[in-house]
This record gives structure tokens, C-alpha cells and sequence, in this order.
């Protein structure tokens, strides 16, 4: 790693004005460091300056109501994932905040860095590979290795988005504050994610001088059941080969809504309209079940490595799907 | 069941010796290594897979502030062509020479090029990337059937095949190709009902030890040079250091600092030799470490291969012969583990006709290295399957074809060897008569899978001195590395001699100026042969206590007796006196006590092990589940069946992640894309049940207590068992490793 000054954030206002008119990579900001720490030893960031946000205060907060849940940046993976409320209400994020990497990584690892992390593909972390998401010409997934690249969205970067966090967020309707020179403003979640074809260079609309500061979601209906499901090599520290989130409103075992999010298969966390138009307004079946298990996936277009992903990604749809209908 | 000794020591549970040390982290491992004045080390590794070293010029990293010095292999004397023999078999030491520090090419991506010894470690890392190498890129040939090709590309010009004695002319990538045969095989499947034949590809594997190689060595005006590190030998470290910069073994001394597993991967030097040439450039001690993505690429793991087997077997279940095809990745220099496989791939069954070809053949990988059994893991994976297979269609039950074919005492492998006692059948029947083997298996997607393994295990040299202190507890010096427990295994056996309790044994690892000559810890040799050289030295110790007895009660040596820890007069005088307290009058009889053992038995006997495993197929998502493992093995006699345990099931964790997860992904330019414990998929406890395992002791006539080796053979079976099990639950036949998500997805076609 190359050296850099620290600076540990006072205020919101002291870390966007640090931030300011530097572009990317010359002033980072740093929570847990878990992703960040990894990307200066390889080389892949080379910052001039780290603003250390855990010494905001406050920024760590997780509170509930009736009306939903207000969640800080600098909250922990392991508070989200053993929040009663979140586990009682709320499934499918503790579900997923509980199962990103290990125990370890989980109590120092936050929400925003969690968000904003950035993708794990081999050549992206390759400090001797200048790929296109690195400002070069090529994806080298597209005529490399693309065991574990994206099916969906990939077009022109092949990276799937790391995060098991935001899918659950998004099928949750979740929606995030983020703070720039100009103050702040709210967007939902899902906005906040973009795709290659957008910016090939990021996965996510933040502007190099703002920083995510809260995530707020509301109440699920009484009648919702939530579920995560991750499919991953081994059992810990494992990214997903590919994840459902689904949050189902059911009436016995008709499904009045379906909020249908995959992880691991896209460069962003990827909605299924498909697989959400499927089950809507429908008895859930095994054959409707699966049927919204073809519906996502029938647009999917696989790499040379990775076309078991759309089996596995069909097949968690439709066991997700079932288990709303248990 | 033939008389059973009565031990006092042997076969208890004491609380190992370094346990103490090493639950509170205060066992000093080598990067814990601190001297006044040390410098910090780092080796420039080659980008490139294949190419030519043009030039390197190292001026801009020399000017860089805090930079002590430089070494390329222009510091190391120009090895000639010649053959060294290192104890672990003969080594070209030039190869061994061009793995340390590349001279004229690069034949892998992780290859180190030059080293840089700097005041900081950040600074030795930064000046790395001040040399300028020139290369130019060759093109790699990165998998074994390629590298055979006649028009692949070459990585030494002057290697030549030798194949059975003979050397060809032309220049290839096939090092040597090896032969056993037994009887006639073609009349041997003429005699068969059924005859099977298929083809299996294993990936590249590391050992995956948790500590990474360190080095910290300190040179001496007077020319001695002492190296601190993290080994399985530190006399083979003394040895290839020595070959390798043409130095005096007189003026070398290497300190084994505590070790976090080595399973193999910890006999070769990579950065000891370095250091030490850091330090004598410098004159300051320099400290080298590795990082994972150096250990990854820049060690040896043990080779991918490509296995092709065949085998038949008449109708009642009599395999009548078989033939295997071996082709080993031995990396980028020539000495992949092929041999030892070829020695193990049939070795549990008294078959008629056998042929076993192996061919040994470079690549542009890091040079393989031992890896717990190394070799026969690979081998194991074809046979067993072929085995399950014969077993299936001919009805037969797999446990029972096992004990219909299975080896014992006088019957003779292919490559030559008549067995002497073994318990082959011994751990086939515990298999069997497992509550495992009887409970229930019919659940949809669950099935179970057996197999078997083999394994020689080795002997060679140890050496073991006992100190008598006076308060009635030894003092027992040994220079074998504690892997796995064997302070404890080795204090047993010198403690049951003298009848004294393990906790009266204090036992210290020292270096290879403090203790007579003794081997790696490696073959499973170490409380074998180091535990018959402690028994030897315990032996010398008591008939030097005989002598001082004798010498207290005026009568003669021969009518002192030792039992159960007590002297005592057999020509009727009445004198007794215990060990403890004839150790409080030694001063007044002679002075102290020093007992030495030292050894070279002939005598490992072989392991056998034969394991069990349930698991649950997830066709949805590809996923395999362990559900339940059972490991029989024969250890001859547990010393301390605690560890013999731990050594049975790390092997059969280790045995798993081959099985479903471990590989070194490669590109097609030869970079490992998964070089780091992330993506590098090795199981933890969340992909583990409890591992069972069943001892069985059938003594080895060639150990005092009947020992034999048991850290290897458990890792054998593991990937044929598993592959079998999959078989059982689903009905596809895995040939290819490791058995992924996707491979599995894939093979079960419902993509
Ligand atoms: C071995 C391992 C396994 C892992 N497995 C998983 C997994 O299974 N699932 C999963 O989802 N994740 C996984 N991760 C990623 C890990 O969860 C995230 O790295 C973690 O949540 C990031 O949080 P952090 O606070 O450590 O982020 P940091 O490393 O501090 O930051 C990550 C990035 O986000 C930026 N950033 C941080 N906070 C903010 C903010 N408030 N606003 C704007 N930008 C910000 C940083 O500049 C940096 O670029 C794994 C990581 C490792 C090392």
C-alpha cells in the first residue's frame, strides 16, 4: 500500500468540504475498512488522504418505529443482522446482513461501507490488469474467466455488486440519505445503484465529495413474509453465486405482492419484475413458482463460465417463492 | 485378539507439552522474530508466467532512500548441472538454484526475480517496484496434457524425457515417465466379466497452512550465518541453504521457530536462501515474510493431474487386473509426486496383473511440493471411483469387494514391496461394523460413498539426547518440528521406558547446532522414527541408571532390575529404590546423566485408512453437503489417540475442500486469479459435521510399541469417497476436482 495521511471526521461538514473538487481516489473516506483496506493493499486505490468517519458521532444508530426503521451509515453488519426488531419484522435484511462474510468482518464492517463497496471480480482486484472498469479499454471477463460474473445488466462490465445488504433493502423499499456541499437529499435505494451502461467506472450515483449517512425503511405489511436466500460455495466467508431477496404479501397462499431482488448476478442488485409479475395476484404452485423462476432468467445471457448461475438463480426463485406459500 | 501389552504412558491423553504456549499466543512463531538492527526484506516476483529475463536493472531501487541492498542471481554462485541429494531424493541443483531466484527465465507468474532489504518493510515493498525488468514474454503451457504436446512450448531446452533408464534426444516437457508391472494385465482383463475404464482431472491444490513462510537471518563477521524460520526440518533447511550458496553446513545454523502447519509445503526453501544473502550483503540481519499471494504463488502446491484407469473383475468380484495412467504437473521444475502415487494407486488390493505408467512433466506453475501424501491423493480419486463402480455393477456391496480384494501380510504391491503385517482388512472390517455403515440411507439426494487409501510412510534419521535432571524429570532434546502434537507423542515413548509420567518430560525443539542430525517432519515419520530414538535414548538412560544402582548397592549390573519405575536388587539383597530418587544421587555416583538415541529404522510400516461419508446433494443449487463422516485408520499403536485423531480428521477436513471446493484457478496467461483465502475456498467448520474416527491397532513389527505414520494417509480418501456418495445420490459419476456448485449443476445437465 501506498502511504497516505489520516484524518479522523469531526463533522459532515469537514468531511464533504475534504472531499471537495478532488475526484476520485485522491481523498477517500474509510469506516470499518474491511473492503477499503483490501483495495490499498493491492494497489487498486491509491489515496493521498483517508478521512476516518467513525469518529462521527451518532452515525451508528439503529432505531425503530411503527412506521419503519432508521438505520446510520456506521451501524455495524452484525448490529443490523442481530436487531431484534429487524429479525422479527424485517427478515430478509437480517437474513442477509447475517449472512455477509464472518463473524469477525460482520462487527466491523458498516452499512455504508457495506453499500458502497466495490465489486470483487479478479481482474477489477488485479493490480496488473487495466480493465475497463479501471478506465481501461476491455472486460477481461467477457473473454476470460467468468466463473463468477454477472448473467444480467452486464453490458459493457461484467462485475456482479458484492453487496447481500442492498437487494434486501431494495425489495424492502428502502430508501438512503446522502450528504454533499449542497447539504442533503434522499433517494431510494434501488435509484442509488446504477448499471455500466450508466457509468461503466461506478456502481452507484454518489459524486466524489458525498458520503451515505442513513438508510431508512419502512414497516413491511403485517401480512409480508420476508426471505433471503444465498447460494455460495461453502458455508463462510463466501460471496453469493447468486441470492434471491423476496419480500411476498400473501393471502393464504395467493400472493398479493411480490418485491423479488437478485444479488450476485448483475453489476447492480438486480429487481425481477419478471419473476415479481409471475406471482403476482397468483396461488403460489410449483408450477407458478417456477414459472417465475424461467420469467427472470429468460433474458439472462451467460458468460463461457457462468451459465450455471441461471439454474441456480431460476431454482432459488422458486424455492423462495414456495417457501412464501408454506 | 493376540495378547495386549499393558502401558502406563502409551495410549493416555496427557495435555500436550506447547499446549500452554500456544492457547495463550505466547509460542514465538518467526515473525515474531525481533533482533537489534534488522532489516525487512521483500522479493520482486515475475508478472509474467513465461518469459525471458533481458535484463534487470536495479540502480533507481538502490538510490531510494532506506534501501540497504539488492540480490538477484547474479549474487548466487553459478550452480553448476550437478545432482544434490537433500534427503528428500536427488535434486538438480541448478533447478533448485533457478526456483530461489530466476537467472535466465521466468517459467512462472510468482517467480521471485530479486530481493530488496530496506529499514521498513513499506520501503522494501516500495523499491520492489523501482527495478526495471526487461522481459520478453514467451508463451505458457499451463496443464499436463498440453505440456505433453510435441509442439508445446518448451520450458527447459535441455530437459529431456528419461523414460525407464533410457534418456531420448529431443528436448520435451515430459521429465520422465516411470513403469510398474505385475503379472500380465491383457490376460488379466481377458479373465474379467466386467472391465471399466474412465478418465479423471484433479486442479492444482496448496496446503494452505495458516502461517506463511518468514525468514530472519543474521550473517556473522566470522562467517557464521544463522537463519530463525518456520520449517518442517530445519536440517534440510541447513542442507539446500548450504547447496544452494556453496557454503560450509559447519557455519550454518537454522533455528526452527514455532510452525503453523506445513503439511508438506514447509521442506522447500523459497526465501531462506534469501535472506541469507541479504545478510551477508548487508551485514545487518534481514527478516523476509511472505504474504498469502506470495505463498500461493510463489510455493509450492501440490500438482493438478490427469488420470486415466482401468480396471476388471470377474463376476464373483475378484478384480483380476488393473492399469492406470499418470500424468503429473510437476511445475515449473521436474519432481512432481507421480512416483508415490504410482506406488499407492492399487496398493490396498492383491491384484494379479497391474501396469502403472506416470509420467512427471513441467509446466508453467509454481514447482509442486509435497502436499500429506503427495501423489496418492490423486491417484486414489481414479482407483476408488473405478472400484465403487465395479462394485455397483456387479452387486456387490463396496465395503465387501474391499474385503474380497484386500491386501495383507505377504501378498506384493506392483511396485515391488511384500507386505509385511498390515491392517488393510482391519480397517475395511471397522467400517463395516460401524453403527455409520448400518443407519439408514435412503432419504432422496442423500447418498453415501466409501473408499480406501494407502500409505508408506518413511523412516530416516532422528536423533534424541535425554538429560537427567535431579529432581526425577528429563530434560529430552529433539529436532524434529512439533506439527502436530509430537512433543507430546515423542516425551510418551521415552517416559514409558523410564516409567516416569509424560509430565515429567520436558522435551524442546532445538536447532542444528544442539541435537544430532534428524530428518523433516514429513512421511509421517516423526513419532515413528524420532519417538524409536527417544525410546532408544530412554533405553540408554536406564542402563546408565542400571549402572548407578549397581554402583549405590556394591553388586553387579546384572543384578539390577528396572520395573515400573523402581531399581531393585534380584540377588537377594533387599534393595529398592525408585527412579526419582536415584536421579537426587547422581551427583554421588558418577555425575549426571546424559542418554542419546539416534536411528535410521527400515521399518515404517504402511497405513491404511478407509472411510465413510453421507451427503446431500442439493440439485437445485449444486451444493453437496457433508451429513456424516466416519474415518477407520490403522495407527499400529496410538501413542496419544487424541492426536492421532486430530491427524485423521485435519486430514479428512483437508481431504474435503479438495474434494468440493480447492483449486488455483488459472487464466490463460497463467495468472492464478484466486490467489488469496477468499477465493480460494478452503472449508471451515460451517461446511464440516464431526468427523468420526475409529482407531485400529495392528502393531508395526518394525516400531518397539508398534507404531506406524498416521498424519497422511487420512487425506486420501476423502475425494473418492465423496465423489462416490454423489454418485449414490444422484447418479452421476464426478470425475473432474474439485466437485463444485457449478460442475455439478453442469453435470447434472439442467443447464
Ligand atoms: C473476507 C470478506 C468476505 C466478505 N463477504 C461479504 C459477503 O458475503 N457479503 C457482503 O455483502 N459483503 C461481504 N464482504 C464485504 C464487507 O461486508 C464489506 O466490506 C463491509 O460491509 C464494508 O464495510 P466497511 O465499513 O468495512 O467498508 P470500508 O472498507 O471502510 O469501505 C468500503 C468502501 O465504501 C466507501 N464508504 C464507506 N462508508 C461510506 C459511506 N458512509 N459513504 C460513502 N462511501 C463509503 C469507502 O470509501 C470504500 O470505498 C466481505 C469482505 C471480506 C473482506
Amino acid at each position: 500500500m501506498e502511504k497516505f495521511s489520516y484524518v479522523n471526521a469531526t463533522s459532515l461538514e469537514q468531511v464533504t468540504s475534504l472531499l471537495s473538487d478532488s475526484g476520485w481516489g485522491e481523498v477517500m473516506v474509510i469506516a470499518g475498512g474491511t473492503d477499503l483496506l483490501g483495495e490499498l493493499k493491492e494497489y487498486i486505490e491509491t489515496p493521498k488522504t483517508l478521512i476516518n468517519l467513525k469518529t462521527l458521532p451518532g452515525m451508528d444508530s439503529i432505531s425503530a418505529d411503527g412506521s419503519g426503521l432508521k438505520i446510520g451509515a456506521l451501524a455495524t453488519v452484525a448490529d443490523i443482522a442481530m436487531y431484534p426488531e429487524i429479525q422479527n419484522h424485517y427478515t430478509v435484511l437480517a437474513q442477509a446482513a447475517g449472512s455477509v462474510a464472518t463473524p469477525q468482518i460482520r462487527n466491523v464492517g458498516t452499512l455504508g461501507g457495506n453499500l458502497c463497496q466495490r465489486p470483487r471480480c479478479w481482474y477489477y482486484r488485479d493490480e496488473t490488469v487495466d480493465c475497463l472498469k479501471k478506465g481501461g479499454e476491455l472486460c477481461y471477463a467477457i473473454e476470460g474467466l467468468s466463473k463468477y460474473h454477472a448473467i444480467l445488466g452486464g453490458d459493457p462490465v461484467y462485475i456482479v455488486h458484492p453487496s447481500d445488504i442492498a437487494p434486501a433493502l431494495i425489495a424492502l423499499g428502502a430508501s438512503l440519505k446522502i450528504v454533499g456541499p449542497e447539504g442533503e437529499k434522499t433517494m431510494s435505494v434501488e435509484e442509488f445503484f446504477t448499471l455500466p451502461a450508466t457509468n461503466p467506472y461506478r456502481e452507484n450515483v454518489l459524486e466524489p465529495n458525498e458520503i451515505v449517512v442513513e438508510v431508512q425503511v419502512p414497516h413491511p405489511k403485517s401480512n409480508a413474509k420476508s426471505f433471503y436466500l444465498k447460494a455460495r460455495e461453502k458455508g463462510a466467508p463466501d460471496f453469493a453465486l447468486a441470492s434471491v431477496a423476496g419480500v411476498f404479501e400473501m393471502e393464504g397462499n395467493t400472493c398479493q405482492a411480490a418485491s423479488i431482488v437478485l444479488g450476485g448476478v448483475a453489476p447492480a442488485p438486480w429487481r425481477s419484475t419478471e419473476a415479481e409479475a409471475a406471482l403476482t395476484g397468483k396461488m403460489i404452485t410449483e408450477s407458478v413458482s417456477m414459472q417465475a423462476g424461467e420469467d427472470a432468467v429468460k433474458d439472462a445471457q451467460p458468460l463461457n463460465d457462468n451459465a450455471y448461475k441461471v439454474t441456480l438463480t431460476r431454482n432459488l426463485i422458486s424455492r423462495a417463492a414456495m417457501m412464501a406459500a408454506k | 485378539m493376540s495378547e495386549k501389552k499393558e502401558y502406563k504412558v502409551i495410549g493416555t491423553r496427557p495435555i500436550r507439552h506447547d499446549g500452554v504456549d500456544k492457547v495463550t499466543g505466547r509460542a514465538l512463531y518467526g515473525a515474531d522474530f525481533q533482533i537489534a538492527g534488522l532489516l525487512h526484506g521483500r522479493v520482486l516476483r515475475s508478472p509474467h508466467a513465461h518469459a525471458r529475463i533481458v535484463s534487470i536493472d536495479t540502480s533507481r531501487a538502490e538510490a531510494y532512500p532506506g534501501v540497504k541492498g539488492i540480490v538477484t542471481a547474479q549474487d548466487l554462485p553459478d550452480p553448476a548441472d550437478k545432482v544434490a541429494d537433500l534427503g528428500e531424493g536427488a535434486v538438480n541443483l541448478k533447478y533448485l538454484c533457478d526456483n530461489i531466484l530466476a537467472r535466465d527465465k521466468v517459467l512462472y507468474k510468482g517467480h521471485a526475480v530479486a530481493a530488496v532489504a530496506a529499514t521498513s518493510p513499506h520501503i522494501a515493498e516500495e523499491a520492489c517496484t523501482l527495478i526495471d525488468v526487461a522481459y520478453e514474454v514467451l508463451p505458457p503451457v499451463l496443464e499436463v496434457r498440453q505440456a505433453m504436446e510435441p509442439d508445446a512450448p518448451l520450458l527447459h531446452e535441455n530437459l529431456k524425457t528419461t523414460s525407464l533408464g533410457e534418456t531420448a534426444d529431443e528436448p520435451s516437457n515430459v521429465a520422465s515417465h516411470l513403469q510398474y508391472k505385475k503379472g500380465a494385465p491383457e490376460k488379466g482383463f481377458a479373465e474379467a466379466d466386467v472391465v471399466i475404464e474412465r478418465e479423471f482431472v484433479t486442479g492444482t491444490v496448496h496446503q494452505g497452512y495458516i502461517e506463511p513462510h518468514n525468514a530472519t537471518a543474521l550473517y556473522n563477521p566470522d562467517g557464521h550465518l544463522t537463519i530463525w524460520c518456520s520449517t518442517q526440518g530445519a536440517f534440510t533447511v541447513r542442507e539446500q541453504v548450504a547447496e544452494i550458496l556453496q557454503y560450509p553446513i559447519s557455519k550454518i545454523k537454522v533455528v526452527p521457530m514455532e510452525i503453523g502447519g506445513g503439511f508438506g509445503g514447509k521442506i522447500s526453501v523459497y526465501i531462506k536462501p534469501v535472506a541469507a544473502l541479504l545478510a551477508m550483503k548487508t551485514g545487518k540481519p534481514v527478516k523476509v515474510l511472505m504474504n498469502r499471494t506470495d505463498v500461493f504463488e510463489g510455493t509450492g502446491p501440490t500438482p493438478a493431474s490427469y488420470i486415466r484407469v482401468k480396471m476388471g473383475a470377474t463376476k464373483a468380484g475378484k478384480v483380476t487386473a488393473a492399469e492406470a495412467y499418470l500424468a503429473f504437473e510437476a511445475g515449473a521444475y521436474p519432481g512432481s509426486p507421480v512416483g508415490p502415487g504410482a506406488m499407492c494407486i492399487f496398493a490396498p488390493y492383491n491384484i494379479e496383473n497391474v501396469l502403472i505408467d506416470g509420467y512427471d512433466v513441467v509446466v508453467n506453475k509454481p514447482k509442486t511440493a509435497p502436499y500429506r501424501a503427495p501423489g496418492a491423493t490423486n491417484a486414489a480419486f481414479g482407483s476408488e471411483t473405478i472400484l465403487d463402480e465395479l462394485a455397483e455393477r456387479l452387486e456387490i456391496d463396496p465395503l465387501e469387494i474391499r474385503l474380497m480384494n484386500g491386501a495383507k501380510e505377504g501378498d506384493r504391491r506392483a511396485d515391488g514391496p511384500i507386505y509385511p503385517r498390515i491392517g488393510y482388512i482391519e480397517t475395511v472390517e471397522a467400517a463395516k461394523q460401524h453403527p455409520h455403515y448400518a443407519a439408514p440411507n435412503g432419504k432422496k439426494h442423500h447418498g453415501r460413498g466409501v473408499a480406501s487409501g494407502f500409505w508408506f510412510n518413511i523412516g530416516l534419521e532422528s536423533s534424541v539426547t535425554i538429560n537427567v535432571n535431579v529432581d526425577g524429570t528429563i530434560n529430552l532434546v529433539e529436532g524434529s518440528t512439533d506439527i502436530g502434537g509430537t512433543r507430546a507423542s515423542i516425551a510418551m515413548q521415552a517416559a514409558e521406558v523410564l516409567g516416569i509420567p509424560a509430565e515429567s518430560v520436558n522435551p524442546s525443539v532445538v536447532d542444528t547446532n544442539s541435537v544430532g542430525y534428524t530428518a523433516v517432519t514429513g512421511g509421517s515419520r516423526t513419532t515413528y522414527a524420532t519417538g524409536y530414538a527417544a525410546y532408544e535414548a530412554a533405553q540408554d538412560v536406564k542402563r546408565q541408571m542400571i549402572a548407578r544402582a549397581a554402583k549405590l548397592w556394591e553388586v553387579d549390573e546384572a543384578n539390577v532390575q528396572f520395573a515400573d519405575g523402581e531399581f531393585s536388587c534380584i540377588n537377594g539383597k533387599e534393595e529398592q529404590i525408585s527412579f526419582r530418587d536415584l536421579c537426587a544421587r547422581l551427583g554421588e555416583t558418577g555425575g549426571p546423566v546424559v542418554g542419546s538415541g539416534t536411528v535410521n529404522p527400515g521399518g515404517a510400516g504402511g497405513a491404511f485408512a478407509t472411510h465413510v461419508v453421507d451427503v446431500e446433494v442439493d440439485e437445485e443449487t449444486g451444493k453437496v453437503e457433508i451429513l456424516r463422516y466416519t474415518a477407520t485408520q490403522d495407527a499400529g499403536k496410538a501413542i496419544h489417540p487424541s492426536y492421532v485423531e486430530g491427524q485423521i480428521q485435519g486430514g479428512v477436513v483437508q481431504g474435503i475442500g479438495w474434494a468440493l471446493n480447492e483449486e488455483y484457478i488459472y487464466d490463460a496467461e497463467g495468472t492464478m486469479t484466486n490467489a488469496s483465502f477468499l477465493d480460494y475456498r478452503m472449508p471451515t467448520c460451517l461446511d464440516l459435521p464431526m468427523i468420526d474416527t475409529v482407531i485400529v491397532e495392528v502393531p508395526n513389527p518394525g516400531h518397539p510399541y508398534g507404531v506406524r505414520g498416521v498424519g497422511e494417509v487420512p487425506i486420501i480418501p476423502p475425494p473418492a469417497a465423496i465423489a462416490n456418495a454423489i454418485y449414490d445420490a444422484v447418479g452421476i459419476r464426478m470425475t473432474e476436482l474439485p466437485m463444485s456448485p457449478e460442475r455439478l449443476l453442469k453435470a447434472i445437465g439442467t443447464i
